[in-house]
């Protein structure tokens, strides 16, 4: 395989009477062992077997793969080398194809398809009707779309929440004044929607911690140090699911966007642009925790025409 | 021997002996015509060369998807009704899924092959976009988009397009808590686009996230209609291959009007089957030893579980990181918000791929030169493209760094914030150096090479 051997034109492999590859006749020059590829095929023989009785028998996904890719190897190894080896070397040439550059052609490809055109076109009325009345069947095809899906109306703005919602927890438990102790949290629903995926809330008890910062117009917000941000992510809509007790932080574990819980759950890093919205809470009679209304701003991932 | 000779002779005179593939011909040409065309087309040239094989992996891992992708649609349940989980996975024993995810996990744990069927799939794709992407650089520095090359650069690259998609199309299906993270960030992006985003992402998704029917609605799109397209750019990609022939790479007895290389057969013909059994013979040892989406360990999708983690298969990394990287701007325009994450879920995207579809045009406009060319270059003869092509893979290496950001800060015990910061600097400095510094170097190598 010489770059030399290459060079010559249709140059025979050394085949034939003299050296013929994988014979027992002499072995002259550019003589090629044919055993890789016997050991190749019978490497499939085996394998292919050991395949068929390994699914028989219910044998593991490696067994069994392990069986299916060595007879492929195998059958592979053997017919690349029997193209690259032992079929020989024969190197040809020949013209690559050369586009239509002379004028002449041009002119005749250019006639051709003018006389068609014409043909239609000379219907200078039809003509116009046709793309018209072309153009708009494809356009009235468009309201197909509508089939699939409605258009948003308020369901990208509104959540379960009402006001005199009973905040309870993933079992449907409700949650109490006494439920959490400072400094915990736990993942809360509107009664009755627990499967409600833009609903949920992470409610920490904050308890009595200078730190904490009570944003104008939300100091009702957070009764007995109650207070509750959406769980749902402003940036891509993932659940805020990580809380990071030292930094009172939360962390998104999608791409990492980080709300600081003492400061009205603004985002100090990550990719989030707008603070999680806060729930405004309210304590009932029976010592239940409620929601005083709904989110006051749309939950989740913004849109155009939440602004 | 001299009867031996006469009886070749004679053979030659009144048609040679009926030997089986003399049959065949003569059976097409009776029932097809055209036997000429085909005896030639028997000797069309394959030049010889490694860089030509990265197409064919590409090409080959879309078969060996086909066939492992029936077999999966035979078990596979498209649908999100609930069901309480009793198969043989027992640590989810109980547990309330949808049909589409029980379906995955008898396929994994019951269906004989299944899990293998089902790893080589996934490693088939992975593969299939790795192989298009270096297929593509391939093209990319030897110049091999130029005329007349131009339209199959374009249906390369729209291969790539649909390929990636229709990746992310596969491994929503599963409707493990993966998969259901990303359509929820998928539904978050198509949210994010200007005046049409919020009808857009709920035509699409049949409603506001979550919906019951997406995993039904993704099938078909995943089995169907991306597969067909694929298939029918993928003939148009090789219909031209094989009208323009393949292009070579400098060497005697070549030019732009003659090749040189291998007949189709039996040489290339031989050599190209082996390759590709050689490749299914890897992948599908990928697929047995190893363990790909282990989705019975992720659980099934709940809108209300998290992930910790959550990573997208590799060739979405770049968008990951993308939309990890790029900072909170949301912007509010009188009564309207323009959420940050439509600029790099969006609008990258389109800035990426826009200037790789113009490339050849560009490239002939730059250089004032349209020639219609068949011999290739080598990356160092062109200075400035090998300058452009490594600043921008620098670009979405980066980028591919910063979607698996979390992983690499607990990993090294780096700090999150900070690595976050480094490469929000790194991806914009970075690239501008390595393209100077791959300038300086092929720019030395090419005057080496211009000499001698």
């Amino acid at each position: 395989m010489s770059d030399d051997a290459r060079q010559t034109h249709a140059a025979p492999a050394p085949s034939g009477e003299n050296g013929a590859p994988g014979g027992h006749g002499p072995r002259g020059p550019g003589w090629v062992p044919t055993w890789p590829a016997t050991v190749g095929l019978v490497v499939t023989l085996v394998a292919s077997v050991g395949f068929a009785v390994s699914f028989i028998r219910d044998a593991s996904t490696q067994w069994l793969g392990g069986f299916l890719a060595a007879a492929l190897l195998g059958i592979g190894l053997a017919l690349a080398y029997w193209g690259r080896d032992l079929a020989g070397d024969e190197v040809i040439s020949g013209p690559y194809p050369v586009p239509h550059e002379d004028a002449e052609g041009r002119a005749a490809l250019g006639d051709a398809l003018d006389q068609s055109v014409q043909v239609i076109t000379r219907r200078h009325f039809l003509t116009k009707m046709l793309v018209f009345a072309g153009g708009v069947f494809v356009l009235s095809q468009v309201v197909l779309l509508g089939a699939l899906g409605p258009r948003p109306k308020n369901s990208l703005r509104t959540t379960s929440w009402r006001a005199g919602s009973r905040l309870v927890t993933f079992d449907g438990v409700p949650v109490t004044r006494d439920t959490l102790a400072a400094g915990t949290f736990l993942v809360a629903f509107p009664e009755g929607h627990l499967d409600s995926a833009d609903s949920q809330i992470t409610l920490l008890r904050i308890g009595a911690d200078p730190h904490f910062k009570t944003l104008a117009g939300r100091e009702s917000w957070s009764p007995e140090g109650y207070v509750a941000y959406s769980r749902v992510c402003t940036h891509a809509g993932c659940p805020v699911a990580q809380y990071e007790d030292q930094a009172k932080v939360l962390v998104c574990p999608c791409h990492q966007s980080t709300f600081d819980l003492m400061n009205g759950a603004q985002p100090v890093a990550g990719p989030a642009g707008r603070p999680l919205p806060q729930l405004p809470l309210a304590i009932d009679a029976q010592g239940n925790l409620t929601a005083q209304s709904d989110f006051t701003v749309p939950v989740g991932p913004g849109f155009w025409d939440e602004g | 021997m001299s009867e031996h000779r006469l009886k070749t002779s004679l053979g030659r005179a009144f048609g040679a002996a009926p030997t089986p593939a003399r049959r065949a011909a003569r059976w097409l040409d009776r029932n097809l015509g055209g036997s000429s065309i085909l005896r030639e087309e028997l000797r069309h040239i394959f030049p010889d060369s490694w860089a030509f094989f990265l197409g064919e992996i590409a090409l080959y891992c879309f078969i060996v998807l086909v066939a492992t992708g029936i077999f999966l649609a035979l078990f596979f349940h498209a649908s999100q009704a609930v069901v309480i989980y009793h198969g043989s996975y027992h640590p989810l024993s109980g547990v309330p899924m949808s049909d589409a995810y029980s379906s995955v996990l008898d396929l994994s744990w019951n269906v004989r092959a299944g899990l293998l069927i089902r790893q080589v799939h996934h490693w088939a794709a992975l593969v299939f976009v790795a192989a298009l992407i270096i297929h593509l650089m391939r093209m990319f520095f030897t110049g091999a988009y130029r005329r007349p090359r131009r339209i199959n650069w374009l249906i390369g690259l729209s291969l790539l397009l649909l390929v990636g998609f229709n990746g992310l199309m596969g491994y929503s299906l599963p409707d493990d808590l993966l998969s259901g993270t990303g359509l929820r960030i998928a539904f978050s992006i198509t949210e994010s686009i200007p005046f049409i985003g919020p009808t857009m992402a709920t035509v699409l998704f049949g409603g506001d996230f979550p919906t019951t029917g997406i995993i039904a609605r993704i099938y078909p799109v995943h089995i169907f209609l991306l597969p067909a397209a694929i298939a029918g750019l993928l003939g148009a990609h090789l219909g031209l291959l094989w009208l323009q022939r393949h292009t070579e790479f400098p060497g005697p007895g070549r030019d732009d009007r003659t090749m040189v290389g291998s007949p189709m057969v039996p040489q290339y013909a031989l050599r190209t089957t082996g390759y590709f059994l050689l490749l299914a013979g890897v992948i599908t040892a990928f697929g047995a030893w190893l363990q790909i989406n282990p989705v019975w360990l992720y659980g099934p999708f709940r809108a209300t579980d998290a992930t910790t983690s959550a990573q997208p298969d590799w060739y979405m990394g770049w968008l990951e990181g993308a939309v990890r990287m790029f900072p909170g701007w949301d912007i509010q325009i009188g009564g309207f918000l323009l959420p940050a994450i439509f600029w790099p879920a969006v609008v990258l995207p389109g800035l990426i791929f826009t200037p790789l579809f113009l490339w050849p045009w560009l490239d002939s406009l730059a250089l004032r030169d349209n020639r219609f060319v068949n011999v290739l270059q080598y990356p160092s003869q062109r200075p400035g493209r090998m300058a452009v092509g490594a600043g921008f893979f620098t670009f979405l290496t980066v980028l591919l760094v910063g979607g698996g950001d979390d992983v690499f800060a607990s990993a090294f015990g780096w700090s999150l914030p900070v690595l976050l910061r480094a490469l929000q600097i790194l991806v914009i400095v970075l690239p501008p150096l390595v393209a100077a510094l791959t300038y300086a170097i092929a720019r030395r190598r090419s005057e080496r090479w211009l000499v001698s």
